[in-house]
């Protein structure tokens, strides 16, 4: 994983190198029109973002106090933010909607578990494992699941995900710890000498805070420069044209199944980067991290967010853990810098409220969040832009 | 003799587990079969009509949620049993009716992937919407012990142990909760292969359009059939409410196995719902009296192998599922 974020820090001094050639000539909104579909600016911006999120949310002065946020859900907001980049290639990208994607996040949630309890406690090691198990379990429910479209895929991988939940509550209880969830799971120290509880020294722990967080937020911007480089690469544009008419797709030529199949494990793979890196973060796996309603979470928060954009899904988490775990912590709604009660109790009120949003985002704006985001974006930049 | 008394206590009790699932199998797969409408929000029927007999049936003391704050002690109107079996599919029926109206209808000729979304989104709302009223408590819903109990007048007793051949004692309640069923998906399948309203449903599946061009108003047969659905799932509710326990969660939690009662059946085939859903409760009697640990998976297992073998479902036809 550290070679792709090598990568990522190569393609971003591409950038900066052409972005002084090109300088002169255009505007200051042309020039930005250039650059921000580089692989680059998107890969360097997302770790400008990654840097100074936790502060912006944990310990700005001002900022903080008003969003009320804290460091492990910082590091909570980025491993669901990969999980949601990987299951919009499936579901955004690809046009396939599954239900049972907490077997995947589930799955490699008690895969690196398990191996730390067992074998090794290594971030690292607990991170392949969870992805490796998580690469293969997608191989074989992709396998049987997609043999049928539409509502049978969401119902088969609805089926696989819940039989997996079952297994692991009684009779794999022996590994899974059944009804208590796996408890116990110590991680061990990054390269045998970071304890990624402890905090960063200096300047890097103002900013980025523990090292857990430095750690994951590396896999996030590792998933985002992965997620980008497989979208605009002529194999991602297949999975549009699947999307867009599978049918079409198969008489050009195109290996329809064979590219729905890839596109399951992609995004199976990224679930269990996630997964695994929540065992990491938490060192508990709950036994409902297997349950459909995690399934259903997931897809409140692509779609929420924006299926089809590359950050969209990246917003619907931050939105929904936000309401979840601090909006639900709200006594009464006041009206902005007053005394006068709105609604009291407020926070009790979190999960119809999101349930809610949910529903009106789904109905009147298909392309969520950033979807909207992305009109006020163009509308503005037109305005900017003159006749152009 | 008592191996074989063994063998009909789980026939018997898989018949009534598989009672549930037919009925909202069959709400689900008339829905799905002719308005090709896939209804994430059935459960949440199921919900509604779990607490709405609650509330018909019997008088119980509320703990937490909402409406205890704003001091209300005790829910329910204690009309008895016989009134809910009544009132329920009525309010029920309604409540599909204007899902049909105001969200089905406007999503017809969306994909499918959209329909499961906002239907999804609709059962969390409603979900939520009565844990925020009632809390996430369980209810106590306690089999009736009289079919009616409308002041002194006091009908056919309903709960207890009865005598039969062969098993000795049996729950009552449980062989209501089967004859109800059967009584019901009878009538359905009457209603659906015998009358002319059956017939312009039917051909509504085959081809809505040449339908329509036919003079038939279509749209009318289509809300009565998803009203009639959803009054299915309601009284589900009202005879399995006793049967589980009454919480927030239980639309949710049913309507797996409901999905895919419909799915091993066949979608759209009202005798598919039937045999898909008394297969799931046999299996999960039988596997609960002798291997309780794999009870719950056997139920996915089944699933899976059906539709892997035979994708249609087992008495679906290959032409009109979707």
């Amino acid at each position: 994983m550290s070679e792709k974020t090598d990568t990522a820090t190569a393609s971003t001094d591409t950038t900066t190198s052409t972005k002084s050639e090109t300088a002169f000539g255009g505007s200051l909104s042309e020039r930005w029109e250039q650059l921000r579909g580089r692989e680059g600016t998107v890969v360097g911006l997302t770790a400008i973002f990654v840097a100074v999120f936790p502060w912006l949310f944990a310990r700005a002065p001002v900022i903080s106090d008003f969003v009320q946020g804290y460091q492990s859900l910082a590091t909570l907001i980025l491993i669901w933010g990969i999980f949601a980049i990987g299951f919009d290639l499936l579901l955004g990208y690809t046009g396939l909607l599954s239900f049972g994607h907490a077997a995947f996040w589930g799955g490699a949630a008690y895969a690196s578990g398990i191996v730390a309890k067992n074998v090794s406690g290594d971030p690292i090691v607990m991170v392949v494992s969870g992805t490796l198990f998580a690469v293969l379990l997608a191989w074989v429910l992709g396998f049987l699941s997609l043999r049928r479209g539409g509502i049978y895929f969401a119902i088969l991988t609805l089926a696989f995900a819940q039989m997996m939940y079952f297994m692991a509550a009684s009779p794999l209880a022996f590994l899974t710890n059944g009804e208590n969830g796996l408890t116990g799971v110590e991680v061990g120290s990054l390269f045998g000498m970071i304890h990624l509880e402890a905090d960063i020294p200096a300047f890097g722990g103002m900013l980025l805070g523990t090292w857990l967080y430095a750690f994951v937020g590396l896999f996030f911007v590792g998933a985002v420069a992965v997620a980008y480089r497989i979208l605009n690469s002529p194999y991602g544009m297949v999975f549009r044209a699947i999307r867009e008419n599978e049918q079409r797709a198969e008489f050009v030529g195109l290996n329809v199944w064979r590219y729905k199949l890839m596109a399951f494990i992609i995004s199976g793979a990224f679930a269990g980067v996630a997964g695994s890196l929540f065992t990491i973060h938490g060192s508990y796996v709950p036994l409902q991290s297997l349950f459909w309603t995690e399934s259903g979470d997931i897809v409140v928060m692509t779609v929420l967010g924006g299926a089809g954009s590359m950050f969209g899904p990246v917003l619907g988490v931050g939105l929904y853990l936000y309401v979840e775990n601090i909006v639900s912590t709200i006594q009464a709604l006041t009206i902005p810098f007053t005394d006068i009660v709105l609604i009291k109790d407020f926070g009790f009120y979190w999960h119809l409220l999101l349930g809610a949003i949910f529903l009106v985002v789904v109905w009147v704006v298909p392309d969520g969040l950033w979807g909207i985001l992305s009109r006020i974006r163009e509308f503005v930049s037109a305005k900017l832009g003159g006749d152009r | 003799m008592s191996l074989l008394a063994d063998i009909v206590v789980i026939l018997l009790n898989g018949l009534q587990q598989g009672a549930i699932y037919v009925l909202l199998a069959v709400g689900l797969s008339i829905i799905l079969g002719t308005l090709k409408f896939v209804n994430f929000a059935h459960g949440a029927l199921y919900l509604l009509g779990t607490y709405a007999g609650l509330f018909v049936a019997l008088s119980v003391p509320l703990s937490n949620g909402k409406l205890q704050e704003w001091g209300f002690t005790s829910f329910g109107l204690d009309w008895g049993f016989f009134a809910a079996l009544v009132l329920v599919p009525l309010v029920v029926f309604v409540a599909g009716l204007l899902m049909e109206r105001f969200l089905a209808r406007s999503f017809y000729d969306r994909p499918d992937t959209d329909q499961i979304l906002v239907t999804f989104g609709l059962a969390i709302v409603v979900q939520e919407l009565f844990r925020v009223l009632f809390g996430s408590n369980s209810l106590p819903f306690e089999q009736p012990e009289r079919i009616l109990s409308v002041g002194s007048f006091a009908g056919i007793p309903v709960s207890g142990p009865v005598a039969l051949p062969i098993v000795g004692n049996f729950p009552q309640w449980r062989l209501w909760v089967i004859g109800i069923t059967a009584v019901l998906v009878l009538l359905v399948y009457v209603l659906v292969e015998f009358t002319d309203f059956g017939l312009v449903v039917r051909a509504g599946t085959r081809d809505a359009e040449m339908v329509r061009l036919l003079g038939i108003k279509i749209t009318r047969p289509y809300i009565v059939v998803f009203g009639i659905g959803a009054a299915l799932a309601g009284i589900a509710g009202v005879v399995g409410g006793p049967l589980n326990v009454v919480n927030p969660t239980i639309g949710t939690n049913i309507l797996v196995p409901a999905f895919l009662t419909v799915v091993i059946g066949g979608v759209g085939s009202i005798a598919g719902a039937v045999l898909g859903g008394v297969i799931f409760g046999l299996a999960t009697a039988t596997l609960v009296a002798f291997a309780p640990a794999w009870s719950q998976v056997g139920l996915y297992a089944i699933a899976a192998i059906v539709l892997l073998t035979r994708p249609q479902g087992l008495l679906g036809d290959e032409e009109v599922a979707p």
